[in-house]
């Protein structure tokens, strides 16, 4: 918990004073995403510590200190206790380490033994306002035969700045400090019992002469016993500091919150399962080392990190001009073509570049893989010899391959030849001029139209040609229609491959989805294909689990 | 062939499935016993420095003179369990306010009156909170003192109606105590602090965001938004900062007619205190459950004590102006018990009113296994409204306002970018949240509050829905539904098992440790009643001591070996099944809490029974630990600076404690390490005895006493200003109250900080009806309290798809799963408009439609989920 816990005492002589304090210094605050504390816990904690100061620093032997004002001895360094899961580490000494508590505990203190008035003066008070801090604290005594009263006035503060949550945790912080306070008033009175019966002091002090000025100096050899004479208990401060911290973390920790977040999309739980299978594959030929321990934690990261572009690192190395954008790509080609080509890539036609330069034709992959779900995609970004389209629906190939009859004649396919304008320009000057380059020529034997639809591809169109949208934002926008094709996909993916249902069942679904009117066989073809995209895990998971909840007819 | 959903029935012995619909039953209470309205009582104390302390009131103190009923307090008898909690004076406005009585107050007034003020008085001119636990009888005191601010125009204070009551018939002087003089708390730039306070808080809050990395910079931070108002709460309420002005500091108690102006010089020393003070059940069982109820909830009984204490303020403006002295108290009075006795009518109803049992949401992230059966009843409900207001558009009208100002739903469909550890149907638990959680504690009950608010967006707007309509079992079905859309977090408490804080069976286990062989555990049992002795550490003599065992929890390792298993719950490396809540768990820990663990036993049998985790243990004061211990200690000691912002904030509190300690020093003898901050900061190389953190053992257990539960109301019999749900029969007193709750609640949040906008969704279910009701606009055209609400496309077309699944049979976790789908699609439509706003000054509705896909009717509800994450988003579209 945000707070810290401090013992008080009324010293007869020299009132309120702190004896012990216990606070909680925290770890560097973390930011979303970052890696776990533990594993930058070292320098983190160096800098968290931050402006550390030495209260038992040499001036504190002053004389107006008594015994019973003391906790550790000056040369004792303190304690520190660890919790090596959050990096939180609880320190504890006569006073606070962090300059800023100081007054803050200081006025805690004074506050609990001299300022807030408890009924019966044990018990527990909450007081505190904005300034000051707000404080918890509970008031007791130990017993003590040489004390006024046989007895001396102490208090236990939990100092916090979040008001609401220490009187949310006051039943708590009750319930444990009474514990605390109890075993040391009941190690006290057991001292006190014997001190008693060694010599008892009502006796004595009934029969020496009642003099009050000089009374408590009297026995100012004793006067102020600190509580580790009272108790008996030469390692009270280090019980105290475990008790301490304890009820600062389980305090922190008492009331935990199960939040939810949205599940993984597709494309995630895809890049990991490729991942996951290729690790697998490594590991096989390692000779099955496997590290499977770490493998979670790195394939998040690296999920992360690649996003969309799990497998084409490398273009950045590659020299010449590329595509940047899909809009750029679209400037190129021009509208007509471009249209044909996102409408092949869209149905899981075969996309077939031919040309010199590999890395334009692989920036132009990754361009048009944009377009599709992770799980549609198969690239062979350059070939030496074709390779058929249920291994591949983006295949590069250098321009002396020949196609395959079958293929070119295949309305399911289409092919770009790259074909260099000026022969001999070796060093291309910038990549803004890849028109004057290059020459794109477009075939495929596919006689259908390709402008009604699929309505996603309208829509991409749309945002494309605003040159009012920005390409990040043009991104986002193919983000939705993605996703929001891909909830599609899932629906009819439940409907007619786990569930079976008939035609009629399934055009209603079509309909409901919004995938009929203009355009609606193109639609159906979409659906199909991105269906070949859905993750294991998801197509498992609708095949198994989910038939649990099936309902009856009748219901 | 039974299919599960007949067995989960038949299981749960209903018999069939509609005995589960929320239309019968689904409703419970939320107290287990009766609460008196008498046993709150209100004091009204006054500390002034020339005349003493004075009562201003005193609820005990008061009889109401009546014909009808002539002696009896209005409130002897508690209302019933179901019916509404109406008080008499409201009831009938219309007659001649009750004549009141006031006679000599009770004989603890004034040792409450040192409780309130304390027996030194403090220079603070800032308002103070106290708690207070009187043991006999059992009660609880919530005071706030104030200081008072007068205004110019009148001398008259608070005296005239003092001197009203002396001369009615008794003195009140009531302290009779020397006071000694005023302790001057330090106060942080004295009078300049009214001004500054808004600019430090600013400068705060830029200095919190700025080393935050932009939540909107990539989708892989699922709970970006909820880990971000976490942290920043965290930080905010830091000790590590020091105590930071925050941004209602200065409250003052007001009795200037002119609520602006006032001279700082008026600002006498007086002080005045307001308390209230309730009576605990006599039963154990219901007083712990009132206590756990009471400071669980503390935001809202503070809320309330606000809003008690601005109408005492206007009672005692109100009775200045008039002459005549009798009739001066009767006003005072009248107008205080009206208040108070709304007072006591939210805290009854708080308490009593009924909440929805099953919440859907809460249920189903806490009972996975009864999941299908959940999302069938859910989705035949819903489709039971939609085909019930389809005209009207009902739900899509409702479900688009609570979509747009009950936000918490956006985090739970932020794709997670974490490989799933739970079935792709299940959401996984956040575990950045999680690991904030332990590293950088912030509230969760708070957290929890802001979520069932909605209060995610920016700027800060509060919300909540009431259902209004006669048909009990209709308006429970759109609460049923609506529990679904109204998310928050559901809470874990985490505890010593009972047993091992007294069971006598189990405690008592005495240390021997050899110290030859430091290994050796010898538990045994001993006499329950005599305190056990235990040897604690190797090095010392025979120690008598019961000190080492009776910390609670406390448990010291040694040489690395861990003696007790480690609960599930409390799996101390941070892997992912910390995350998880495993039902084993919850239940086991069910049914170790089926009793409540302070009901038993005195002190003796407390202390008998001392924590026997603590089995082995040794201590290496000033001794270095093993070399694996070695480079933890030696990592702390390191004097870096820290970043920035602590050395900032470091400086300005280092120049308040130069402050603080003159002024300290003067009234008592300051500890010799306080007198010089310079000394302080001598930042010397220091290493610290490390001793093991005592080992955490907890069990888990649903939390009970949370937001979640207590803040979803039922159909309730009257009108709630604290909950975030609930439905009435009429609006009658929704309409009285509603513009003058949600104005107090910008002025006074129980979210406890600071709130641009505080919004009601009314739903009327005769009307068919959906309005949004504002704290910024007054009463609209035609006597309707607000607006109608437009209708987003995109939740419409988002509710039929559904529903229309629901209709084709498919399976409803499946519907249910689709359902989440499609609002995770609004989701990723308010990240693409942050980003076409971004940069942008206007905006074209027609290029939204046309390129984004968002309508006009989606731009408010898209607009409000894309600033949770994108808080600019406000700026540009307000």
């Amino acid at each position: 918990m945000n707070a810290l816990v401090a013992l008080c005492h009324f010293c007869e002589l020299h009132g309120p004073r702190t004896l012990f304090c216990t606070e909680a210094v925290h770890p560097p605050s973390p930011s979303p995403g970052s890696a776990i504390p533990g594993d930058r816990d070292r320098e983190g904690d160096r800098e968290g510590e931050g402006l550390t100061m030495r209260a038992n620093s040499s001036a504190t032997q002053r004389a107006d200190m008594c015994e019973g004002c003391r906790s550790l001895p000056a040369s004792h360094p303190g304690f520190v206790s660890v919790d090596s899961e959050t990096g939180i580490r609880y320190l504890s000494h006569q006073h606070p380490r962090q300059p800023q508590l100081f007054s803050v505990v200081r006025q805690a203190c004074v506050r609990s033994l001299s300022c807030e008035v408890c009924p019966g003066r044990e018990g527990p008070i909450f007081f505190g306002d904005e300034q000051h801090g707000f404080v918890f604290s509970h008031t007791f005594f130990i017993k003590d035969s040489l004390a006024r009263g046989f007895q001396r006035w102490y208090s236990i503060v939990v100092v916090a700045m979040d008001r609401i949550y220490l009187i949310n945790s006051w039943p708590f912080l009750l319930r444990h400090l009474r514990l605390t306070i109890q075993s040391l008033q009941n190690t006290a009175l057991k001292v006190f019992d014997s001190e008693q019966c060694v010599c008892p002091q009502r006796a004595v002090r009934m029969n020496s002469a009642f003099s009050p000025a000089v009374f408590p100096h009297q026995r100012s050899g004793n006067a102020a016993r600190s509580l580790t004479s009272l108790t008996q208990h030469q390692n009270l401060w280090a019980s105290l500091h475990s008790s301490f911290s304890w009820l600062l973390k389980a305090c922190g920790s008492r009331l935990t919150e199960k939040l939810l977040e949205g599940a993984p999309t597709e494309d995630t739980l895809v890049l990991i399962e490729r991942q996951t299978e290729q690790e697998e594959e490594m590991s096989g030929w390692d000779g099955a080392e496997g590290g499977g321990s770490n493998s979670q934690a790195s394939q998040s990261e690296s999920v992360q990190a690649k996003d969309f572009q799990f497998d084409d690192g490398r273009q950045e190395d590659l020299i010449g001009p590329k595509f940047k954008s899909l809009r750029h790509l679209r400037q190129v080609l021009g509208t007509t073509d471009f249209r044909q080509l996102t409408w092949h890539v869209l149905m899981g036609n075969q996309v077939i570049w031919r040309g010199a330069d590999p890395g334009l034709i692989q920036s132009a992959f990754n361009v048009l893989k944009a377009l599709l779900p992770v799980g549609c995609v198969r690239a062979v970004p350059y070939s030496p010899h074709y390779e058929e389209a249920y291994r591949c629906n983006f295949l590069g190939l250098s321009p002396d391959v020949p196609i395959p009859a079958h293929v070119s004649s295949s309305e399911f396919s289409v092919l770009v030849d790259v074909l260099n304008v000026e022969r001999g320009c070796v060093n291309p000057v910038s990549d803004e001029d890849i028109l004057s380059l290059y020459q794109f020529n477009i075939s495929s034997a596919n006689a259908q139209p390709t402008d009604k639809g699929p309505t996603l591809l309208n829509k991409i169109e749309v945002a494309l040609s605003n040159e009012n949208l920005s390409v990040e934002v043009v991104s986002l926008c193919l983000l939705c229609l993605k996703e929001e094709w891909m909830n599609k996909v899932k629906v009819l993916f439940k409907f007619s491959k786990v569930d079976g249902r008939g035609k009629e069942d399934t055009q209603k679904v079509l309909t409901l989805l919004g995938a009929t009117g203009p355009g609606e066989e193109d639609n159906v073809r979409l659906l199909k294909f991105w269906m070949t995209g859905l993750s294991k895990l998801y197509k498992s998971h609708l095949m198994t689990a989910v038939r649990g909840g099936e309902r009856t007819l009748s219901q | 062939m039974p299919t599960l959903l007949q067995k989960l029935f038949s299981k749960k012995s209903v018999g069939n499935g509609s005995a589960r619909d929320c239309s019968r039953g689904a409703e419970q209470c939320w107290a287990s016993a009766e609460f008196d309205l008498a046993q709150i009582r209100l004091i009204v104390y006054q500390d002034c420095e020339r005349r003493g302390r004075q009562v201003l009131f005193d609820s005990k103190a008061i009889h109401k003179l009546d014909a009808s009923e002539p002696t009896a307090d209005e409130n002897k008898t508690p209302p019933n369990r179901s019916g509404a909690c109406h008080i008499g004076g409201q009831a009938n406005e219309k007659d001649k306010p009750p004549t009141y009585q006031y006679t000599r107050p009770a004989s603890d007034v004034n040792m409450l009156g040192e409780m309130m003020f304390g027996s030194v008085s403090m220079s603070y001119k800032g308002s103070t909170l106290k708690i207070h636990h009187i043991r006999s009888p059992p009660q609880l005191m919530v005071s706030k003192v104030f200081s008072t601010r007068f205004g110019s125009s009148t001398s008259g204070s608070t005296n005239t109606l003092q001197d009203s009551f002396e001369s009615m018939s008794q003195t009140f002087h009531t302290s009779s105590i020397a006071h000694s003089n005023p302790v001057d708390m330090p106060s942080r730039g004295h009078s300049e602090d009214g001004d500054s306070g808004i600019a430090r808080s600013a400068s705060l809050s830029s200095l919190l965001a700025t080393p935050l990395p932009s939540p909107g910079s990539s989708f892989s931070s699922g709970c970006a938004s909820s880990y971000q108002r976490r942290w920043l709460r965290s930080q905010a309420t830091s000790l590590q900062h020091g105590p930071m002005p925050r941004w209602s500091t200065e409250e003052m108690f007001n009795l200037s007619d002119e609520s602006c102006s006032s001279n700082p010089a008026m600002i006498r020393r007086k002080k005045i205190a307001i308390s209230i003070i309730i009576s605990l059940p006599e039963r154990e069982e219901e007083n712990h459950n009132f206590q756990e109820f009471f400071f669980s909830h503390f935001p809202l009984f503070e809320s309330h004590m606000n809003k008690l204490k601005t109408a005492i303020e206007r009672a005692m403006i109100l009775c200045r102006r008039i002459a005549e002295s009798s009739q001066r108290v009767q006003v005072y009075l009248c107008r205080v018990m009206e208040a108070l006795g709304e007072f006591r009518m939210t805290v009854w109803n708080l308490y009593m009113a009924p909440r929805i049992s099953e919440p859907v949401w809460l249920s189903m992230i806490s009972h996975s296994t009864e999941r299908n059966l959940l999302c069938h009843r859910f989705l035949k409900e819903m489709s039971f409204l939609m085909e019930h207001g389809a005209k009207s558009q009902f739900l899509s009208a409702l479900l688009t306002a609570v979509l747009t100002h009950h936000l918490a739903w956006v985090p739970t469909v932020m794709p997670s970018s974490l490989p799933p550890i739970t079935p792709a149907c299940q959401k996984p638990a956040s575990q950045t949240v999680d690991l904030l959680a332990k590293s950088h504690p912030y509230n969760p009950l708070w957290a929890q509050l802001g979520d069932l608010y909605g209060a995610l967006g920016s700027p800060v707007r509060v919300c909540r829905t009431v259902v209004v309509g006669r048909r009990r079992e209709l308006v429970q079905r759109v609460l049923y539904v609506l529990s679904y859309f109204i998310r928050c977090s559901d809470l874990q408490e985490h505890v010593q098992p009972q047993e091992q804080m007294n069971d006598p069976a189990n405690t008592c286990t005495s240390q021997t440790t050899d110290p030859t062989s430091g290994s050796e555990t010898i538990n045994e049992k001993t006499d329950p009643l005599k305190p056990s002795l235990s040897v604690i550490g190797t090095s010392e003599k025979a120690l008598n001591s019961g000190l080492g065992d009776a910390i609670p929890g406390t448990f010291v390792e040694q040489n690395d070996e861990t003696l007790l298993p480690d609960t599930k719950s409390t799996n101390p490396s941070p892997s992912m099944e910390s995350t998880t809540v495993r039902p084993e768990c919850t239940e086991m820990g069910q049914e170790c809490f089926g009793e409540d663990s302070d009901s038993v036993g005195g002190l003796e049998h407390i202390l008998a029974n001392q924590s026997p985790l603590l089995h082995r243990v040794q201590f290496h004061i000033g001794s270095p630990r093993e070399a694996d211990n070695d480079g933890q200690a030696s990592g702390l000691t390191g004097a870096g600076c820290g970043r920035g912002l602590d050395r900032k904030l470091h400086q300005r509190i280092l120049s308040d404690i130069r402050r603080n300690e003159s002024s300290d020093s003067a009234l008592y003898d300051s500890d010799d390490e306080e007198t010089s901050p310079q000394e302080l900061y001598v930042a010397t190389e220091q290493k610290e005895c490390e001793l093991p953190l005592p080992n955490y053992q907890v069990e888990s257990r649903a939390s009970v006493n949370h937001f979640g539960h207590s803040l979803l109301g039922g159909y309730c019999p009257q009108y709630m200003p604290d909950f975030a749900l609930h439905g009435i029969s009429s609006d009658l007193r929704l309409k009285q109250c509603l513009m003058a709750d949600l104005e107090h609640t910008v002025l006074h949040p129980a979210l406890d900080e600071p709130v641009a906008e505080a919004l009601c969704i009314v739903a009327d279910t005769d009307r068919l009806s959906v309005q949004v009701v504002t704290s910024q606009r007054r009463v609209c055209e035609g006597g309707r309290m607000g607006r109608d609400v437009m209708v987003s496309n995109l939740i419409h077309t988002l509710i039929t798809s559904v529903l229309q699944l629901y209709a084709l049979n498919i399976a409803t976790d499946f519907c249910v799963m689709h359902l989440e789908d499609r609002l995770q699609e609004v989701y990723f439509k308010s990240r693409s408009l942050a980003e076409y706003l971004r940069g942008q000054t206007r905006v074209h509705v027609k290029e939204l439609g046309l390129a984004l896909g968002i309508e006009s009717s989606d731009i408010p509800l898209i607009a409000a989920v894309a600033s949770t994450h994108s808080p600019y988003v406000a700026q540009i579209l307000l």
